[in-house]
């Protein structure tokens, strides 16, 4: 029964890993873009960029801690 | 020797395929302390804080003493540090009033740093801050700061856009207030600890798996012959991400003080 639980809960943090994924490339493909055509504001886009790639893997993370506390 | 060796306390190599601790209360609690001063208990990580401590303060007291014409290259070092912090995060995000901030937004960033830089520092090899203790208390003291700022700036104005927002339609604002207030006051403070002690806790993870079994492999070479060299990849591996936890300890120690002043200024200036 505990190696089903783990077993579950390890794949429960790999489908929650995979919206977050897909949202931080998004988040750094749109910041490289951005800096690529604007090196001038390349500092900016970079503390935003970190700001979001931070807010987009809150879920991540939130799974990572369900799994061990599962 | 097909194990793989994760935690030694209660664990037999003999029967498991792969040890881990019994449950994750192993994260939160205090461990057996090496001494006790009254009621404070010392365990090694209480040591490693306060070592923490005494090495911020040092660098900042020996990196900023006095005003030298040519500063040394510590000197510079800790100086563009600090600059770094006020002009970039203190300044940079909040805005011009950000200067009140900035003395605690360094002592967070100082501290995260050098505590997440003892998970690679060789002979410590354990980051302070994955313990849940620390990063849950850092964040509620920026939770502390940054619900006491709203309600000084703004009064009742603080919490009356954000559980009653005035710029959705009118059926959809208890949905969005009581997800506003959700976001706002209970994942903001949960999902900054988390994060440190997330990203921390993994990296701990992975070193301790890849450098010990490695060095399992290597050193039973006289058991089990040829075979002991399936031990090298792992150490390589376990070598790159060591380079790849430098990286992690410094981001998140950033990430940290510049979401602490984010979400400081979305107090000052609720409206954006």
């Amino acid at each position: 029964m505990e190696e089903i639980k783990s077993a579950i809960a390890l794949v429960g943090y790999g489908l929650g890993a995979i919206g977050p994924g897909i949202g931080i490339g998004i988040v750094v493909g749109n910041a490289i873009s951005a800096m690529a055509r604007q090196p001038e504001a390349a500092g900016m886009v970079r503390t935003t960029m970190f700001l979001g790639i931070a807010f987009t893997e809150a879920l991540a993370l939130i799974g990572f801690v369900l799994f061990f506390i599962a | 020797m097909e194990q793989l060796i994760l935690a030694s306390g209660g664990c037999d190599p003999a029967n498991d395929i792969i040890c881990r601790p019994d449950n994750v209360i192993e994260l939160f609690e205090f461990t057996d302390s090496l001494f006790t001063i009254g009621p404070l208990h010392f365990t090694r990580t209480v040591i490693l804080i306060f070592l923490a401590m005494f090495i911020v303060i040092g660098l900042l007291f020996f990196g900023l003493r006095g005003k030298r014409m040519v500063p040394s290259k510590f000197g510079v070092t800790i100086e563009s540090l600090v600059q770094f912090v006020r002009d970039e995060i203190a300044i940079g995000i909040i805005g011009p009033e950000g200067i009140k901030y900035y003395p605690w937004l360094l002592s967070l960033f100082m501290f995260v740093l050098v505590g997440n830089l003892f998970e690679i520092t060789p002979f410590i090899n354990f980051p302070i801050t994955s313990r849940m203790a620390l990063p849950l208390f850092l964040s509620l003291l920026t939770w502390v700061i940054f619900v006491f700022v709203g309600f000084k700036k703004n009064g009742l104005g603080y919490i009356g856009p954000l559980i009653w927002p005035k710029t959705v339609p009118i059926a959809l604002r208890p949905l969005v207030g009581l997800i506003e207030f959700v976001s706002t006051f209970l994942l903001r403070p949960l999902t900054l600890a988390v994060r440190l002690f997330a990203n921390m806790v993994a990296g701990h993870l992975m070193l301790t798996l890849l450098l010990v079994s490695g060095w399992v492999f290597l050193s039973s070479v006289g058991e089990i012959g040829i075979r002991s060299v399936i031990g090298i990849p792992w150490f390589v591996f376990g070598l790159g991400i060591f380079v790849f936890e430098i990286v992690v300890a410094i981001l998140q120690a950033y990430i940290i003080t510049l979401l602490s002043a984010v979400y400081v200024q979305s107090s000052v200036h609720p409206e954006h």
